[in-house]
């Protein structure tokens, strides 16, 4: 392709406006964090870590961090135990009816969140007395499967059948051949998957809006009813962390596995 | 349709329950679930959850949520009852009560009963709410820009672009009606006179509030200069270090009881009259109140007079409160939510 | 080895099975019943619905924003991947992470933030003054352009990064022959470049539009009441006032939107290929 001197600059430029916009606010969020004041400012009026502190003395906040982890892992977990299998048959076997199969198993991206949690809570959860919490592990496992899916069928794409037809000549079972040449080979995209679902799952608000319930909220709806009764830049401080630990994931997720091909 | 479909539904998701249930944590003691406002949960952990759970041997379950919210889900889960004991405001637990959500507390088992103020210990009638704080509404301003002296003040020019309103929906909506039709010699009833003022007035709002926490934003950021509250804010809105007044309009301040309710069919009925019993106490009643988070409605409490200061505290203050007859909430409350619609919220 | 129709089928059928029960079929008894009216199955909940002048005003906003976020990002996204494709591949793989690393963060956190800056002494203001562009504080919270600004932040890396990897598919010298055979950059972009990515934006649109108009945290924390969105009128009708049949009029809405999107893009793409 053709550069010239000012397609780059242009370019250049055009790059660090959107990184500053995409970008920018976090870095606000964390001056916001580090204020010294009682309310959320930017630029900070002096710095402190006093919200930072506040977070971890906030017992509502300790409890729904855990619950959305082990949420966010379990729903990640059922929804690769559910989906490997399918995005293995897809890739593989004549399955009868197979864009039948296509259409529901992406059909929880296509309904927006706020719908299945209103549905769910309506026509499952109420009607069938489902607790709260495994109310909303179904509900995210439903959530993630078109992930679980998507991405392990990319991976899967990349492997050649024949390796695993040497392996069923050479002795080994069908599920002996997945577990022991599949199955290494599309690790990174199992693991991909594992972390795109957690994150989603993590910070999930429209599905969990409507079946969150007595003692089990998870953390992101948890920050918006703090928000609702109080405003201190605790909230400032807990987006500020959130976002930190995001920063990490990202990091060591780029760095095993280049997730970004996986997006 | 319907039943066929929730057949499929159940059988599929009771394997899943099952499976999950092997690994969910065991339910040993008995959890009293209480829905409360999501304002001070800290403070009430400290001042009287954790105190309770060491009297009883149980735990407290808290579901928190603005109070119409919190009634909605109450309603969907009629069927299957949550929660035991419910906090809401006066309003709200009207409704709850036409909607046959809530069912007759035995007051002569609530030692602390006779303590209450009068209008607190029937305030929706038939025994079925116990009013725990009471709190009024008048408007809060920045002194060094506007004076206000009348709910009539808020109609001001100058507030253009800087005046906050509560929304309908919230419990803070109707007493702004309520006012405004007082104070522009409204017949009462469906508000009319009220939705047409403030409808009139709706280029000057920046917008209509459902969160009282957002107001204190607005404030620090020069958003907004009067907002219409309750008076349980005035202790957060002081540490904004502004010139932030609270009116004495000439046509009165209103205000509204918060009430505790017992859920119908709730499952710890015995243990959620002894929560209440506790809640309503000389003790927890001083506590919460010198915290700032509740003005007592015990009128045994006796506080300092900074303290009193920032509440809605002593029986003069308590009377002159103008509150909405329940009677009228329940009557006209379709009516309001249909004008305001029509007129105010497009 | 891999003719076994019945293992294809044990392996979907669990997967299958729990997504039909307890996702799909909730989910049409929901939509079901915005169809059902006194006596069986009518229209009458839309025409309702749409009787209230509000309603009318909340879906043409949440279209009327949906578009426009979609074109911004589009424009925007088209510049932003052009500058990406012609960086070197070690800083590429940077940048890429960079766009994704918003992706990642709570969106709660993320719409917090423009509170900060987009109040009456936030960031933008004291720019705006400090720059002599506005004489006075601009108010910009609870107004369409909030929620506008919120959701390009939230979407924009989606689009960037589709059409990053359409461009990446672009044979190198296609750009290069076109300008040789005189097309100005302008012509290049529209004959060449714009039809040889059209799946990627056209993936990418349907993936910010659908996302937009299907947005919760954004327009209820930036918009507020007075700049209600299908979503959050959603959530005020079913939560605050109890009104089932409303809410699962919008659902519908929302569900033919998203799908309706989706059919007519593709569609738009298929009829340009030939």
């Amino acid at each position: 392709m053709i550069r010239l001197p000012w397609m780059r600059i242009g370019g250049w430029a055009t790059l660090a406006l959107v990184l500053l916009f995409l970008i920018g606010p976090f870095a606000v969020i964390i001056g916001a964090a580090l204020n010294a004041g009682t309310v959320p400012a930017f630029p900070p009026q002096g710095i402190s870590l006093r919200w930072v502190v506040a977070v971890f003395e906030v017992q509502s906040f300790r409890a729904s961090f855990f619950l959305s982890v082990w949420l966010a892992v379990g729903s990640t977990l059922a929804a690769l135990v559910l989906g490997v299998p399918v995005a293995y048959a897809l890739a593989r076997y004549p399955v009868p009816g197979k864009e039948a199969v296509r259409a529901v198993v992406t059909a929880p991206v296509v309904v927006p969140g706020i719908i299945v949690g209103l549905a769910l809570l309506r026509h499952a959860v109420v009607p069938l007395g489902v607790p709260v919490m495994e109310a909303l592990f179904l509900a995210h496992t439903a959530l993630l499967l078109p992930y679980a899916v998507r991405v392990v069928a990319a991976s899967l794409e990349n492997l050649r059948p024949d390796i695993e037809e040497a392996a069923v000549m050479l002795g080994a079972t069908r599920l002996g051949a997945f577990l022991r040449v599949v199955l290494p080979n599309i690790r990174n995209g199992i693991l991909a998957a594992f972390i795109l679902g957690f994150v989603t799952s993590f910070n999930q608000v429209p599905v969990s809006l409507f079946l969150t319930g007595p003692g089990v909220s998870t953390l992101p709806i948890d920050m918006l009813a703090y928000m609702e009764f109080t405003y201190d830049p605790s909230v400032a401080a807990l987006s500020a962390l959130l976002a930190l630990m995001s920063l990490a994931v990202v990091l060591v997720a780029e760095r095993l596995l280049g997730i970004s091909r996986f997006v | 349709m319907h039943s066929i479909g929730e057949e499929m539904i159940r059988t599929v998701l009771a394997a899943g329950a099952l499976a999950l249930l092997a690994a969910g944590p065991a339910a040993a003691q008995t959890t009293l679930t209480v829905s409360g406002f999501g304002i001070a949960q800290d403070q009430f952990r400290r001042i009287l959850y954790a105190p309770f759970e060491a009297q009883c041997g149980c735990k407290i379950a808290v579901e928190a949520g603005n109070s119409a919210e919190r009634l909605a889900k109450m309603e969907a889960r009629r069927a299957n009852p949550e929660i035991d004991i419910a906090v809401l405001s006066d309003a709200d637990a009207m409704i709850a009560r036409t909607k046959d959500l809530i069912e007759p507390i035995d007051v002569a088992k609530l030692s602390n009963h006779a303590r209450l103020y009068d209008i607190a210990k029937d305030p929706i009638g038939g025994n079925l709410a116990v009013g725990y704080t009471f709190y009024n509404t008048s408007i809060v301003y920045r002194s060094d820009k506007v004076k206000i002296e009348s709910w009539k003040d808020l109609w001001k020019p100058e507030l253009k672009g800087r005046l906050a309103l509560p929304n309908i929906t919230t419990t803070q909506g109707p007493l702004l009606l309520f006012m405004t039709d007082r104070a522009f010699g409204g017949s009462g009833g469906a508000f009319t006179t009220a939705i047409d003022r403030i409808a009139e007035v709706k280029p000057n709002v920046v917008t209509f509030y459902e969160r009282s926490a957002q107001l204190l934003q607005l404030f620090q950021q020069d958003e907004i200069w009067a907002a219409p509250l309750g008076r349980f804010n005035w202790a957060n809105i002081k540490k904004l270090n502004m010139p932030l007044a609270w009116a004495t309009p000439t046509e009165g301040q209103t205000g509204g009881i918060n009430v505790m309710v017992v859920t119908k069919n709730g499952k710890n009925r015995e243990l959620a009259l002894r929560f209440m019993d506790m809640w309503l106490s000389t003790d927890i009643q001083t506590k919460l109140a010198m915290e700032l988070v509740d003005s007592p409605a015990n009128k045994e409490v006796v506080l300092p007079a900074d303290v009193a200061d920032n509440l809605t505290f002593g029986p003069e203050t308590v009377n002159a409160v103008r509150l909405i007859p329940p009677a009228d909430v329940i009557a006209n409350r379709d009516a309001w939510l249909a004008g305001w619609n029509a007129k105010v919220a497009r | 080895m891999f003719q076994d129709r019945r293992i294809g089928l044990a392996l979907v059928l669990p997967a299958t099975l729990f997504l039909l029960a307890g996702f799909v079929l909730p989910v049409l008894v929901l939509l079901s019943g915005s169809l059902q009216g006194p006596g069986g199955w009518s229209f009458d909940a839309y025409v309702r619905f749409f009787a209230v002048p509000l309603h009318q005003e909340v879906f043409w906003r949440t279209v009327r924003l949906g578009v426009l976020v979609t074109l911004t990002c589009a424009v925007v996204g088209y510049a932003a991947a052009f500058a990406i494709v012609n960086t070197a591949p070690s800083a590429r793989g940077k940048l890429i992470g960079l766009l994704i690393l918003p992706l990642m963060i709570s969106p709660v956190a993320r719409t917090y933030a423009w509170i900060v800056i987009l109040g009456r002494t936030g960031l933008v203001n004291q720019a705006l003054q400090g720059l002599g562009l506005a004489d006075g504080p601009v108010r910009l919270l609870f107004t369409e352009t909030a929620v506008f600004i919120g959701l390009v932040q939230l979407f924009l890396p989606l689009m960037v990064l589709t059409l990053v990897s359409a461009l990446e598919n672009l044979p190198a010298d296609v750009m290069s022959a076109a300008r040789v055979l005189g097309a100005g950059w302008i012509q290049t972009f529209v004959r060449v470049v714009l039809p040889l990515t059209r799946e990627g934006l056209v993936i990418g649109g349907t993936l910010v539009f659908t996302g937009a108009v299907t947005a919760y945290i954004t327009p209820a924390v930036l918009g507020g009441s007075r700049v209600l969105m299908l979503e959050t009128l959603l959530y005020q009708r079913v939560s605050v006032a109890g009104d089932i049949v409303s809410g699962s009029v919008i659902a519908a809405i929302l569900v033919v939107m998203s799908y309706t999107t989706n059919v007519l893009l593709r569609r738009i793409a298929a009829g340009r290929g030939r």
